[in-house]
């Protein structure tokens, strides 16, 4: 009984992680759970009935595995301070406690002062900073992340990496933040490109998180099943004596 | 007393635990690279019975089942796509190995990760060893090499959880290794269910034959002693 609900338990998991990915499908830059399973420990059932050698499990469990890297479709703006990431990798930015923040959401802005900045205030880091009265249309940015206005270099953003993405910690406004376990910042691999006019969309695939969704349905369905058949059994010992 | 009480009983303990085993299977339906185990019962060893005074034979007695053996059908399943380019599945015959703090440990759940150094990790975070029997390190682009990962041929496989298995590395698997692909639990929904009810009718039908053998014993108890005043 205790080895389906454990398995009951870890496809309520993974019915959870999807039920995320689906609330996220319109978000820019999200990347999808990725969830692993696996049994756990067997053990003798010597002294129940059966022999040494016969061993049961005692069900399985959800441990989760970061995010997936899949890129998501890219969607044509025309704005020219959105900018897609086409590759793995982050852009650095100076989150607002100090510490050094990546994000994949490129929607730009220009603050007040004239800095580059995300749409919820995290200034790019190296910053950048955009000449007064300098139309924004025309500023380019180029795959490199070279930011340029009227042909003059204001500075590039800075594409970073991490040797192990799943061991990111969420930063504020979707931006992440190295750990140890991630491992430190590097330069993110030079076939990252930006694209500018662009920002990508999540990466969930809806199709393929409803056919989950209903996998992960269905074993839930069979594991409580078994609860139901052994709790019938428990009941006919319980009747032997009528 | 009855035996065939005792018997009886012995039938319905030997269901219970393959329904334990039947549940481990169902908890594993979506377990990638799980393999099911099936129960091998026999009886125990026949009593011959004879009659106290006499000595004379009367005839065997079994004394009910037992569950000897659990066998693990290691079959290949089919591989499932999954674009994930850490998620690896062997295509035919093998096993990935995983360096774990107990030593060498096998397995068929290619749910791969990264971790801070830059190696291929299986779920638990243990490193996952190439044919050369060393970590094998993930390309900058954030893919690997299926080449470089070990795929080995095992002898003695046995089950140890944590989607691990033991056994003896003895040269290299057949089967090729996939990138964006795990392979299925080969636990069959439709069969496991239709065991769990046979099993369940198996247990019932031990039950009701408690139920008679104590009915036969209450009639020896309270009808045939009962003398007419």
């Amino acid at each position: 009984m205790y080895t389906a609900a454990a398995g009951m338990a870890a496809q309520q998991t993974r019915i959870d992680a999807v039920s995320n990915d689906l609330a996220n499908v319109d978000t820019t830059g999200y990347k999808s759970a990725r969830l692993a399973f696996r049994d756990l420990v067997y053990d003798s059932a010597q002294g129940y009935g059966a022999a040494k050698a016969v061993e049961i499990g005692a069900g399985s469990a959800a441990t989760s595995i970061g995010r997936s890297s899949a890129q998501g479709d890219l969607q044509q703006t025309g704005r020219s301070l959105d900018v897609a990431l086409n590759g793995p990798g982050f852009i650095q930015v100076k989150l607002a406690d100090g510490r050094t923040g990546m994000t994949r959401d490129g929607n730009l802005q220009v603050s007040p002062d004239g800095r580059l900045r995300l749409s919820s205030g995290q200034l790019v880091d190296p910053q950048i900073t955009i000449p007064q009265g300098a139309d924004d249309a025309a500023i380019a940015i180029k795959a490199d992340g070279t930011v340029s206005y009227q042909g003059r270099s204001l500075g590039q953003l800075k594409l970073v990496d991490v040797p192990a993405e799943s061991g990111l910690q969420g930063g504020p406004d979707n931006t992440f933040v190295a750990t140890k376990a991630s491992g430190a910042i590097r330069a993110a691999n030079r076939s990252t490109i930006l694209t500018q006019g662009t920002l990508e969309g999540s990466n969930v695939d809806e199709s393929q998180a409803m056919t989950d969704m209903i996998e992960a349905q269905r074993a839930f369905q069979m594991a409580s099943k078994a609860i139901t058949t052994q709790d019938q059994m428990l009941e006919m010992a319980n009747q032997v004596k009528k | 007393m009855e035996r065939g009480l005792y018997i009886a009983a012995a039938g319905m303990v030997a269901e219970m635990v393959r329904q334990d085993q039947i549940s481990n299977d169902l908890a594993n339906a979506a377990t990638p690279g799980y393999k099911s185990d099936q129960s091998q019962q026999r009886s125990f060893n026949d009593l011959l019975l004879q009659n106290t005074k006499t000595g004379e034979t009367i005839g065997k007695l079994g004394q009910g089942p037992l569950i000897t053996k659990t066998v693990t059908d290691l079959d290949p399943d089919a591989l499932k796509p999954t674009q994930e380019p850490l998620d690896l599945a062997i295509e035919g015959q093998g096993y990935f190995g995983v360096q774990t703090s107990a030593g060498v440990r096998f397995t068929r759940d290619g749910s791969f990760q990264a971790n801070a150094q830059g190696y291929l990790t299986d779920q638990q975070g243990n490193t996952v060893l190439g044919s050369d029997r060393k970590p094998v390190k993930i390309n900058a682009d954030g893919t690997v090499d299926t080449a470089k990962v070990g795929n080995f041929a095992l002898t003695g496989v046995k089950k140890q959880g944590d989607s691990y298995f033991t056994g003896t590395a003895a040269g290299k698997g057949t089967g090729e290794i996939r990138s964006g692909y795990l392979e299925s639990s080969n636990v069959e929904a439709g069969k496991v269910m239709v065991d769990m009810m046979a099993s369940l009718r198996a247990f019932e039908a031990g039950q009701k034959a408690i139920q008679t053998i104590d009915g036969t014993l209450q009639q020896a108890a309270g009808q045939v002693g009962n003398l007419p005043a």
